[in-house]
């Protein structure tokens, strides 16, 4: 186990500059999840760890040791894949033994390696099977148990659920996170799905264009996002915005609708502003609400989400209440002072 | 009554079409069962009393046995030679992306087989090699190398890159993962490339002709050894043919599932 170290990490492709400068601190036993939208560089960066493309400037250290030159078979790492890469042609246990009959390990300690991973795994019934005759799911878990055989410094995966169905994949994510708790090997962990970051991770990496847009722990990024791009991208459904302006410690639409906002800054009087409220915060309140009109309702049983027009501007809102109105209907609803978000128009980060 | 007029207009070009390829074959057979006065006869004759003379006489009267030992050991080492230096080759060509490389490799197959023929003629005679397996060997690997690298890099392309990533994460050495991953995993592939590139060496006439002399004499060239300037002995030269034709028939029968995968794989990919 070891702590990495992401210091000012580029990379490009000839001219094309794709990841421009990323500072990562990942401590000893960390789970710590790369999150954003394709594109972002999220994967790019966890193969430059493995060692899988060459790092372009800056440096990435594993414990105390640069690794830039250091080959993947060097690094001591060990990584799950999107498509799991299990060489179909050795049995389960010979997958999961593999890196360590490359490290010449005696025979006695791989075999009991390969059986307590099975174990922790549920695997043991399988280990002469070959990768062809096993479902999706045990293939993915072959995949760990490959990884975790060899009690390496790091793991590293790359978006190992996202070819899983639905339920496979919440199944699969607890089933990870209990994995690391019992391990403690430090994770780094690859997602396009928020919500899989927001679940599993003790620290969020949000990567967008190549940058990082902010680092913290799950509900810190909820609960305060630095910028417009993190508060849209952390949450479902994501966070409602409205353009306006403040006014007097009160946010005011570009519609002209007035709204409360607690310890609004005096200074940004005036100043172009973006207000975001998440669909939960807004309450449903017959006597001081505002006007909605409604467009589409989505009950899911534990809540209602409400898709409806609001200061001039499209909003979903989600309430633990049933709420019985017909599309074209007014409902009357106020976001929570306390919870709402303001952020520069012209910058984008939170004020 | 439309679509089984189609039903039989489709199977008559298929019929049609087999008989146009099989039609010279079946010929042959036929007339390697026939006396030489039979095979001249017009009209040809259908109906006529079979004779294995003609098997006789490939296999009596000439050295048919050993003319079948050196084309074995040509085809073979040149194919091995091939396997050896094709497949290193076409993985690089495959994973380093080295496509002009392998057009350089194509290049030597689409000249004429001829050009080489007369500098090959001046160094193997000059290093006395004429009439060698060496030199044999050495003119088959221009025909079965760009055949292996050709089919084998396509079919490389293929195995998804992860598997080796996930290798050399797990500790593996790019000759290890070149054996112990990627080789074992392109059977249907070299099963390909080896029958095509044994078939053409078998079938080689040329290179083997200019060559060899007695000694490393090839299967092709002692078909032509009924030919001779007063008459041809069409008898001897079916029966040869059959007989030469059979062991790269059997191949092709054995391994025809992966022939057919093999040819049309690079198709696919584009």
């Amino acid at each position: 186990m070891a702590s990495l170290q992401i210091v000012d990490v580029r990379k490009a492709y000839g001219p094309t500059r794709v990841i421009h400068g990323v500072d990562i601190a990942i401590d000893d036993g960390e789970f710590v999840i790369l999150v954003g939208p394709s594109g972002c560089g999220k994967s790019t960066l966890l193969r430059m760890i493995a060692g899988l493309e060459s790092i372009t400037g800056g440096e990435i250290r594993i414990g105390p040791r640069v690794v830039n030159d250091v080959p993947p078979k060097d690094r001591d790492i060990a990584m799950v894949f999107q498509n799991y890469a299990l060489y179909p042609h050795m049995t389960v246990a010979e997958n999961m033994a593999f890196s360590m009959k490359l490290r010449k390990a005696p025979k006695p300690e791989i075999e009991k390696r390969v059986s307590e991973a099975a174990e922790i795994l549920g695997l043991t019934k399988l280990l002469d099977r070959y990768p062809r005759q096993l479902s999706g799911g045990q293939r993915q878990r072959v995949a760990m148990g490959r990884a975790i055989v060899r009690d390496p410094q790091v793991f590293l995966f790359d978006e190992p659920l996202s070819n899983l169905d639905a339920k496979l994949r919440v199944q699969m994510r607890t089933e990870i996170k209990q994995l690391h708790q019992r391990l403690k090997t430090t994770t780094v962990y690859v997602t396009h799905d928020q919500i899989e970051a927001m679940t599993m991770a003790d620290k969020i990496v949000v990567m967008h264009d190549g940058v990082v847009e902010q680092i913290g722990a799950p509900l810190e990024l909820y609960d305060r996002p630095a910028n417009l791009f993190v508060a849209g991208f952390i949450g479902s459904p994501s966070m409602n915005f409205l353009k306006g302006h403040l006014q007097g410690g009160r946010f005011v639409s570009d519609s002209g609708i007035a709204l409360p906002v607690a310890n609004a800054p005096a200074a940004s009087d005036g100043k172009p502003i973006i207000y975001g409220i998440r669909p939960e915060h807004f309450i449903l309140d017959d006597t001081n609400g505002l006007s909605a009109e409604v467009s589409v309702v989505e009950p899911t049983g534990s809540e209602t989400q409400v898709f409806a027009k609001f200061a001039g501007s499209d909003v979903v809102g989600v309430f633990r209440e049933r709420v019985n109105a017909k599309p074209g209907q007014q409902i009357r609803v106020i976001p929570d002072p306390n919870l709402g978000h303001l952020f520069d128009e012209q910058t984008g980060k939170r004020i | 009554m439309k679509a089984v007029g189609l039903r039989i207009l489709f199977y008559l070009a298929v019929v049609l079409l087999a008989l146009i390829v099989l039609l010279p074959f079946l010929w042959m057979l036929i007339s390697s069962l026939k006396t030489q006065i039979d095979i001249v006869a017009w009209p040809p004759k259908f109906i006529f009393s079979p004779t294995l003379q003609n098997y006789y006489k490939v296999f009596g009267e000439q050295d048919f046995i050993r003319y079948f030992i050196n084309s074995t050991i040509v085809a073979v080492f040149a194919v091995g030679v091939s396997l050896l230096l094709g497949l290193p080759a076409a993985y690089s060509i495959a994973r380093f992306s080295q496509r002009r490389l392998a057009m350089v490799i194509l290049l030597a197959r689409l000249m004429p087989g001829i050009s080489f023929l007369m500098p090959w003629y001046i160094i193997f005679s000059r290093l006395g090699l004429m009439d060698s397996y060496v030199a044999l060997v050495l003119s088959h690997v221009l025909i079965t190398l760009p055949i292996v690298v050709w089919i084998m890099s396509s079919y490389f392309e293929t195995i998804p890159l992860e598997l080796e990533e996930s290798a050399m994460v797990d500790g593996a050495s790019r000759h290890y993962i070149f054996l112990k991953i990627i080789l074992p995993l392109s059977g249907p592939g070299i099963i390909t490339a080896t029958t095509l590139s044994f078939i053409f060496s078998w079938n080689n006439f040329l290179f083997s002709q200019v060559l060899s002399m007695e000694k490393t004499r090839t299967l092709p060239i002692a078909v032509f050894n009924f030919l001779s300037y007063a008459d041809i002995d069409w008898g001897g030269v079916m029966a040869a043919s059959v007989a030469i034709m059979a062991p790269a028939l059997v191949l092709t029968m054995i391994f025809q599932r992966y022939v057919v995968s093999g040819l049309t794989m690079g198709a696919v990919k584009g």
